[in-house]
């Protein structure tokens, strides 16, 4: 117990999972009065995947959770907020698939489900805070809360948090900030906790088989452009071949599309209106800025023309950029140096160093090659939507495209 | 110190402490007359003669003292023996199965039944009509000749009392075997197969004082059961495997103090309850008393709370230090609508809150109680306001 620190209660989201287990128990031997709590977020009886729930939000979450919660001796609730879930996270990416775009639904979750649902609960639970088990560090001072990268590079988690809601920074707390994953899963092998050998989650919870494409189909109106048959075309307007709905295609993803083209595509644009999927070579990716909508702020903006860092997939290091414009929930940024961009619909993140500064969604990547009209995106690698433990999970095709070389 | 100091237990539908006297019983059996019964020595002929003295305590506890008596490891497993052990033995004997149930049936029943539909047999559900259990549907279900009716004597989430004595003479009637399951029922209001004719009652040990895992499924008359489980020939076949004597023991004098002192702990519990309700609705808007124009048993107070966010009330309530339950402790982390305030409310989409009273209850607690959910109330209230 730390001596200087004062007591606090607080609540600890627990998934089920090794990460928030630990957390919990370092809160318990900080001498905090600690309430762990599941968030019921989809209802698995309600899909064909149901016996697989194998994931962090599944049955098996709740139960191991609570075992965890009962093994350090404090209270664990389960809270239902399926219908929040579903409107903030699942409502959301399926309208972001139907777009043509491909969304970021751990990065909805924790921007919107994870925390500020939760925090609403410990409000009335009296608590002074809420926990998780992110890899990402918090640094107070004068007065103001900086979020950090976690100090185990391979796990920090900040790329998912951009979206959290700032007020909301001073009530959390990240026990796992500091360290790296073989620590917690030592440390929960020396607490004898049931998760501690639990494997990292690796697909969407709400789609367990990742077969996104059925889930789709269980969801949008029966014959939605996005799941129909549509035209592969070049940049110039060429039909090139067939596909069976452009929800299967990711811009930036290498595609072969039968062979016979003399250098490797890639989709380069996805066009709903028509169901159009752009293909063409990897030079057509390249891209000068990019334009983020939906921009949250979790420190102050730094005035336009400033140099920051945007990370545009989990796992990849930051790209050079300068803010041109900051207007309200929207940004723009430029590349100084040309740089394969990103994709429609995924997350923009902005850094200085190794503080998250905020971020958005990539509304559309400008590029200065004249071509294609109204240009999109271009990007590679094809960032299928990771999974807050980081893996990406597998391509929707099965095909995923090469990294940038 | 996570709660308040002296937390209080309004949970007693879920289990109950046990009784002193029934624990003392329990473990003198289980020390000295702990023979196995089906041995022909002296510890068997001991245990063999426990074993026996509880199955005759539970006949005439619940006034049928020629019934015959199946112990099981509890309310589930009697609920399961009745309804998917009468439906299979009839499909083995290559008729058709008909079970007729209401539509309040606990999930040991609804579930054993579910089984018996995937299994071959026609499940028929009778509903509630202008909020109450609706009798002409239920002799309309009966007309096939089904091998049997289940309906609950008490109902575990609203504590609303079924027209037992009505369904069991339509049932007699059509010459349909009844089956009840009263484990919310007996200690609470009168239970006696000598009053009503059922056929097969289901009781259990623990809401009563009495040890968890034990139960008995009491049958009178002939018995057309298949075992679900298989071994030696304890319990007539019926429910193979080495009795639990201390267990049978703890079971039968749980019941008997139970049925003999309900008179007067019925009396006590319903004005203790009573007075909680009404104080509750004089001091909160919008709340409702499921099941409040039907009989109910004294022990359960059942809240529609609309505008409050169901598993928060539940969690401020224990952090506040009353421990209770949503409709009832079964289902985790589940918001599945609950058949039986579904059936008296239909669409609507209100959390429930059951307080359950018993031993551990007492005018004393009053303020405290309804000080404690008038804060959860309002506190879940203001989390589902946006």
């Amino acid at each position: 117990m730390t001596a200087a620190a004062p007591r606090r209660r607080i609540l600890v989201a627990m998934s089920g999972g090794v990460d928030s287990s630990v957390a919990a128990a370092l809160l318990v031997e900080a001498g905090h009065e600690v309430i762990g709590a599941t968030m019921k977020t989809f209802c698995y009886g309600d899909e064909e995947e149901a016996a697989s729930s194998r994931t962090c939000c599944g049955l098996d979450g709740i139960r191991d959770a609570r075992a965890v919660a009962d093994a350090l001796g404090i209270p664990h609730y389960v809270f239902d907020v399926e219908r929040e879930f579903t409107r903030d996270v699942i409502d959301d990416f399926v309208s972001e698939y139907g777009r043509g775009r491909t969304p970021n639904p751990c990065v909805r979750c924790n921007s919107n489900t994870k925390f500020r649902d939760l925090m609403r609960r410990g409000r009335v639970l009296n608590c002074d805070g809420i926990a998780s088990g992110h890899y990402v560090r918090l640094e107070r001072a004068g007065g103001t809360v900086r979020l950090l990268r976690g100090a185990d590079r391979a796990k920090d988690q900040s790329y998912f948090l951009w979206g959290l809601p700032r007020e909301l920074l001073d009530r959390l707390r990240f026990p796992l900030g500091g360290l790296a994953k073989p620590e917690v899963r030592a440390r929960a092998r020396a607490l004898g906790l049931v998760t501690a050998a639990k494997p990292e989650s690796q697909e969407i919870c709400f789609v367990p088989t990742g077969n996104y494409r059925d889930f789709l189909a269980r969801r949008l109106p029966t014959a939605h452009s996005a799941l129909s048959p549509g035209p592969v075309v070049n940049a110039r307007g060429r039909v090139l071949g067939r596909h069976d709905g452009y929800a299967g295609f990711t811009v930036g993803q290498r595609r072969g599309f039968g062979g016979g083209l003399p250098e490797p595509h890639y989709v380069i644009e996805i066009r709903p209106s028509t169901r159009e999927v752009v293909i063409g070579p990897r030079r057509l990716l390249e891209a000068n800025g990019l334009e983020l909508e939906e921009l949250n702020w979790l420190a102050d903006p730094p005035p336009p023309g400033t140099l920051l860092g945007v990370q545009i997939r989990y796992r990849a290091p930051p790209l050079r950029c300068r803010l041109e414009a900051v207007g309200s929930g929207f940004a723009r940024l430029s590349f100084p140096e040309s740089a394969r961009a990103a994709t429609p619909g995924q997350s923009g993140v902005l850094f200085a160093g190794d503080q998250l500064l905020g971020g958005g969604r990539i509304r559309r990547v400008t590029s200065a090659d004249p071509p294609i009209r109204q240009s999109r995106a271009a990007s590679v690698p094809a960032p299928s939507p990771a999974t807050p433990e980081g893996r990406p999970s597998p391509s929707r095709t099965g095909r995923r495209a090469s990294p940038p070389g | 110190m996570p709660y308040p100091p002296a937390p209080i237990y309004l949970d007693h539908a879920a289990t109950t402490p046990l009784r002193p006297e029934v624990a003392e019983v329990m473990a003198e059996c289980a020390r000295r007359d702990f023979g196995n019964p089906s041995s022909a020595h002296r510890w068997g002929r001991a245990a063999r003669a426990r074993l026996e003295s509880a199955r005759r305590s539970v006949a005439a506890s619940l006034g049928a003292p020629s019934a015959r008596v199946v112990f099981t490891r509890g309310g589930t497993e009697s609920d399961n023996l009745a309804v998917l052990g009468t439906a299979r033995r009839r499909l083995a004997e290559g008729n058709r199965a008909h079970i007729v149930l209401s539509a309040v049936e606990h999930p040991a029943v609804a579930a054993a039944a579910q089984q018996a539909r995937r299994e071959g047999a026609r499940v028929t559900t009778v509903g509630f009509a202008a909020g109450a259990f609706d009798l002409d549907q239920f002799r309309d279900a009966l007309a096939d000749g089904p091998c049997l009716a289940s309906c609950m004597w008490v109902n575990n989430e609203t504590g609303t009392v079924l027209p037992i004595a009505r369904i069991a003479e339509l049932c007699r009637d059509r010459g349909v075997p009844l089956h009840s399951d009263a484990v919310q029922a007996v200690g609470k209001v009168p239970v006696s197969l000598a009053d009503a004719p059922v056929d097969l009652l289901t009781v259990t040990g623990h809401k009563t004082g009495g040890p968890r895992g034990t139960g008995a499924l009491v049958a009178r008359g002939r018995t057309e059961i298949a075992p679900l489980h298989f071994g030696g020939g304890q319990e007539g076949g019926i429910r193979p495997g080495t009795e639990d004597v201390a267990g049978a023991a703890g079971l039968a004098m749980a019941l008997e103090l139970a049925i003999a002192e309900r008179a007067a702990e019925a009396e006590r519990l319903a004005s203790l309850r009573d007075a909680v309700e009404r104080r509750l609705l004089a001091g909160q808007r919008r709340l409702r008393v499921h099941g409040a124009s039907l009989p109910r048993a004294p022990h359960i107070l059942s809240l529609g709370i609309p505008g409050a966010d169901p598993d928060t009330l539940l969690a401020a309530l224990d952090g506040l230090g009353i421990a209770a339950s949503a409709g009832s402790a079964c289902a985790s982390g589940s918001r599945a609508p609950s058949s039986a305030i579904a059936a008296l409310h239909p669409n609507d989409d209100a959390a429930s809150l059951r307080l359950s009273f018993g031993p551990t209850n007492g005018t004393r607690q009053l303020d405290r109680i309804v000080e404690a959910v008038s804060e959860a109330v309002r506190r879940a209230r203001a989390l589902s306001r946006p």
